[in-house]
């Protein structure tokens, strides 16, 4: 299992996990999954979006709170959400 | 107020005899039961019979997509909806099926998404669930899923009555069209009964054959569990008539009580009252009569009380009736086995074939009506009745009429 400071020191590895998962959930083409690619644009509409966070919790042993869930917009959002999420 | 005739133009079921109408045909008119050894991987139980569906690969029919959000029930409940609107000529997006109801009834839900989540949360000790389980696991989720695949986008809802869920749905779509509230109703129920913490409860009842399911029998024993899915597509006279659809009987009346007496044991007076309500809400004289598709479980109860309210209702004609149980072929789906019943009752009057009560042995000394033993019979059947009979002593009788 990942932890805190695996996730602020290893970002290469977060953002492969954050590509699998949303490939998984929307089917879009991994190459399309960049820091810079909005979300929406991926085929990752709100139900999904919980589905990959849901995915991403499962996956890091963390708690992202509702609060910061309307500011992810992009791949890098999540990325840097998670990374500083307690856990 | 309009007073509509309403017609069966479609037929779907998906079975213990398998995943069609034509399936589950095939096994009624050969009195062919489905009920086999219990093999799914479920430890600790003491069920040893079951009426699953067979050869079902979920992945043949759905996107991984779609199985995020379709329960088990919702499954069944779509593929049979498919056929039946198939069966019925009509296309998803085109107006029809655009302004048509689906009332679809379950008697259990979904239970395999709500059994999964809590076996995570409480056996597991895992402490987050998948964010779909509201969606997939709510009562009302084969309604919206079926809504959903046809593209059906009026009234839309659940209807639960335990086993009796498919004909209060059935009756329900019948209302509305009799009323002029739509002209076509997609309506039948779906129930996917074979997890852990159901089964336990089954068993706590104490009423699950290990035998197998002999309705009326003196050596009977219990019911056996099915899963499946019965939908039937109704629609207004003038409509299918208009558009040339092919009917294959009409529905003519229904007859619905209450016993308001005890939580399971089945009442005389409740039953009688259900068929003769039918029987006069349909217009039909006692003697008019030539099938009824029994509730029939197989439980010491319910076959007595029902065979006495069927002698109290039509007196000497009770004998000159055949009555079976196709309980005994597709086991007891619950809420779902109402429906497969009518599926079975049209299809007994738009063929002339009374479908049998199977493993069949003797009739219990109570049970004096000809159950029609273990083989089909050929006889034109012009009018007909399916009885429902559902825990919390809820009662619906349907009647129906060869078109003319």
């Amino acid at each position: 299992m990942f932890n805190g400071h695996y996730l602020n020191n290893n970002n290469k590895m977060v953002l492969d996990k954050v590509a699998e998962v949303i490939v998984d959930t929307a089917h879009c083409k991994i190459e399309d999954v960049t820091p810079e690619a909005k979300l929406v644009a991926l085929g990752v509409d709100s139900l999904k979006a919980i589905t990959v966070l849901f995915e991403l919790e499962e996956a890091f042993d963390i708690e992202i709170p509702n609060e910061i869930i309307p500011s992810i917009v992009t791949v890098s959002d999540i990325i840097e959400k998670i990374s500083k999420t307690p856990h | 107020m309009l007073n509509r005739r309403v017609m069966v133009t479609g037929l779907g079921a998906v079975s213990g005899s398998g995943l069609n109408v034509s399936s589950f045909w095939a096994a009624l008119k050969a009195g062919r039961s489905a009920i086999k050894p219990f093999d799914l991987p479920i430890d600790n139980i003491k069920i040893s019979l079951a009426a699953t569906v067979p050869d079902f690969d979920p992945n043949k029919h759905f996107s991984s997509d779609e199985l995020t959000i379709l329960d088990r029930y919702s499954q069944l409940a779509v593929i049979a909806a498919q056929e039946a609107v198939d069966d019925a000529g009509l296309v998803c997006g085109e107006e029809i099926l655009t302004g048509a109801a689906a009332i679809i009834g379950s008697g259990c839900g979904g239970k395999h998404t709500d059994e999964a989540t809590y076996d995570r949360l409480y056996k597991q000790q895992r402490t987050r669930v998948h964010p779909l389980t509201i969606p997939k696991g709510m009562p009302s989720a084969a309604a919206s899923m079926v809504s959903l695949h046809l593209g059906i986008k009026g009234p839309a809802f659940a209807l639960a009555s335990a086993c009796a869920s498919g004909s209060h749905a059935i009756i329900q779509g019948m209302s509305m069209i009799h009323s002029g509230m739509i002209d076509v109703a997609l309506v039948g129920a779906s129930d996917a009964p074979f997890t852990y913490g159901l089964l336990k409860s089954w068993d706590a009842l104490r009423v699950l054959s290990n035998d197998t399911c002999r309705p009326f029998c003196k050596d009977r024993s219990g019911l056996v569990l099915g899963e499946g899915a019965g939908m039937l597509v109704l629609e207004s006279e003038e409509h299918a008539k208009a558009r040339g659809a092919r009917i294959y009987a009409e529905l003519a009346g229904c007859g619905m009580t209450s016993d308001a007496g005890h939580i399971t044991r089945p009442d005389v007076e409740g039953i009688s009252n259900a068929i003769k309500n039918a029987l006069h809400h349909a217009e039909i004289d006692l003697n008019e009569v030539n099938y009824i598709n029994a509730h029939g479980t197989a439980t010491r109860a319910n076959d007595v009380a029902e065979t006495e309210a069927i002698n109290r209702v039509f007196g000497d004609y009770a004998n000159k009736l055949a009555v079976s149980s196709t309980k005994s072929m597709h086991g007891h789906a619950l809420g779902a086995s109402s429906a497969l019943e009518l599926v079975a009752t049209t299809l007994a009057i738009h063929h002339g074939v009374i479908p049998p009560t199977a493993n069949f042995t003797e009739a219990d000394e109570l049970c004096n009506l000809d159950y029609v033993p273990n083989s089909a019979r050929e006889q034109e059947v012009n009018v007909a009745m399916s009885n429902s009979f559902a825990f919390g002593g809820l009662n619906a009788v349907i009647a129906l009429k060869k078109y003319s």
